[in-house]
């Protein structure tokens, strides 16, 4: 239980942190109103085209799919590391089946050729 | 002087209010700790009733304020090592060689206005560098410093630690997205897509070595590396190290795959549109996620704060309490006879000098040796400070390793980015773990 309160108090604390620096910073800066265009988005000194949050790569996408999906793999593979001196022969076959499974998914996305970027 | 006084005359009034108010609140710190030191018995008492707490408050004011220096001093190595690799002189002016720019930088950044573009989510556009800052020194809860200097020894502390480290994904995006900017957007959605990916083989990498210690407390796969060198996991897990390396560098954002910044391709990538301090944290941030992986990998797999051979155990040649009204003598007399003594030579061999000159440096010269020998006192009766000297040591020289790579080698392309992380790492990931566990099913234990 002190461990979740030291994470939560040291959340706060690192918050809190950067926000007074931000607002010591913010007291002391240097500020004027300027113009219109001080508060156009810097592209390169050309006015802004098109829609900003428009479409993107769907790659972007998938690696996210693939991340989730071993992502949650590496959490089974360190619990099963901590208690592998207990189970030995059966647990090194059944997390091979486990990985096994996995793998195939990504040797499918690799065929798909979606590892490769375009 | 004039630069004083013109940047006394750009700040705003709450601005003058706050630098006369910086020393009035050093002085009252000051007189704080004079009384703390008075009423030192009612304190500790207090002290032991609420122990858990002002453990917790230390722990995190000393971890806040740390990172301040030391992404000061990793700045400062980037730009001096980098200058010397160039056969360039690099800083050289404010302070002795130099040290003082990135000090100068940090002021520089408070000071400069803090702008929100007008099309900008303010809220998001704020939140992106607390986030980024905070889920890089949230991990440095589980790091162990030293023996018994640690915030908190989690018996998850590796899984916590990687869980921190990931959120740093989510403040980029944020950044990106809120500052409706294109750059800004490629530059958020590339980083995460880089960090995402190489997640996997640095989790995965790590597993290897949980599968040798059986545990995943920090403090405890440190205590596991003690003894000889040879003990160190890096010598079992060679190839873990490597792809841990290399993971943890694409995820600090370091140069090979500092593909989120790109300054010669998307401008500054998500942070383009920041200015002021809300910019400064980002990049605060970044120094301090370089000392904390180096520090890390150190941990992990160099031996932490282990020497790399058992010490000798060294006796203290001298109990000060049982020298009596000698001790008393001892403090009266030694300062003004290691003064005298100290600056004889300037006496005798400067005749140019002031005698009063000679005497001063002759007092510097007995302080700072009064300090060494502290130190090495310090350094053989208390293991922590010599933890903390080794573990310190070992870590710069993995922060030395990412600023030589800074110097060194070119951004790789996005593609290539991507293929090795996927392609490359992660299989060897899979394989190293798999080779551990066989050869634990093989030797029985």
């Amino acid at each position: 239980m002190t461990a979740v309160w030291y994470v939560v108090g040291f959340a706060f604390a690192a918050v809190s942190f950067v926000f007074v620096t931000i607002g010591a910073a913010w007291l002391i800066s240097h500020r004027n109103r300027g113009d219109v265009h001080k508060g156009v988005p810097y592209e390169s000194g050309i006015d802004t085209y098109g829609d900003t949050h428009g479409r993107f790569g769907l790659s972007f996408y998938i690696y996210a799919l693939l991340f989730v999906a071993f992502d949650i793999e590496v959490i089974f593979i360190y619990l099963w590391a901590i208690v592998f001196r207990d189970l030995m022969a059966t647990g090194f076959v059944s997390m091979v089946v486990f990985v096994a499974i996995l793998l195939l998914g990504l040797a499918y996305a690799w065929r798909k050729g979606v590892l490769t970027w375009r | 002087m004039t630069v004083m006084s013109r940047a006394w005359g750009r700040l705003t009034l709450p601005g003058k209010v706050i630098f006369t108010a910086i020393p009035l609140l050093l002085a009252l710190g000051v007189a704080l700790a004079l009384v703390v030191g008075i009423l030192g018995g009612p304190i500790v008492e207090l002290a032991s009733q609420y122990g858990a707490v002002l453990r917790f408050l230390v722990a995190a004011t000393i971890i806040l304020v740390i990172t301040i220096p030391t992404a000061f001093l990793i700045i400062f190595m980037e730009m001096k090592i980098i200058a010397f690799m160039n056969l360039r002189v690099g800083p050289d002016r404010v302070g002795p060689w130099g040290t003082l720019l990135s000090v100068v930088h940090g002021l520089k950044v408070l000071m400069k206005e803090d702008f929100t573009p007008s099309r900008a989510d303010p809220l998001i556009f704020t939140l992106a560098p607390v986030v980024v800052y905070g889920s890089s020194v949230m991990t440095l809860v589980v790091l162990p410093f030293a023996p018994g200097l640690f915030a908190q020894d989690f018996n998850i502390g590796l899984l916590y630690f990687f869980a921190m480290g990931g959120l740093a994904v989510v403040g980029l995006l944020m950044a990106g997205w809120s500052s409706f900017n294109k750059y800004s957007l490629l530059g958020g959605l590339r980083s995460a897509a880089q960090m995402v990916s190489y997640e996997i083989p640095l989790t995965l990498s790590v597993a290897g070595l949980l599968l040798l210690a059986g545990t995943m407390s920090v403090n405890q796969l440190v205590a596991n590396q003690s003894g000889w060198f040879t003990n160190w996991y890096v010598f079992q897990q060679p190839l873990g190290f490597l792809i841990f390396f290399i993971a943890v560098t694409a995820e600090a954002n370091r140069t090979p795959f500092d593909l989120t910044e790109a300054d010669s391709e998307i401008v500054a990538g998500f942070a383009t549109e920041y200015s002021g301090m809300r910019f400064g944290f980002f990049f605060f941030a970044e120094y301090v996620n370089v000392f904390i992986v180096s520090a890390m990998t150190v941990a992990l797999f160099f031996g932490g704060w282990n020497a790399p051979f058992p010490f000798p155990a060294l006796a203290i040649l001298l109990d000060p309490g049982s020298l009596g009204i000698w001790l008393l003598l001892g403090i009266a007399i030694v300062p003004l006879v290691g003064t005298l003594v100290l600056s004889l030579p300037f006496l005798l061999t400067r005749s140019a000098m002031p005698a009063w000159q000679a005497i001063v440096l002759g007092f510097v010269l007995f302080n700072v040796a009064v300090v060494g020998l502290l130190g090495v006192w310090a350094f053989v009766s208390f293991d922590w400070v010599a933890g903390l000297l080794w573990f310190l040591a070992k870590t710069y020289v993995f922060v030395f390793t990412f600023v030589w790579m800074r110097a060194t080698l070119p951004r790789v392309r996005i593609d290539q980015l991507m293929g090795f992380a996927w392609k490359w790492l992660m299989p060897a990931a899979l394989l190293n773990l798999f080779v551990t566990a066989g050869a634990i099913l093989v030797v029985g234990r």
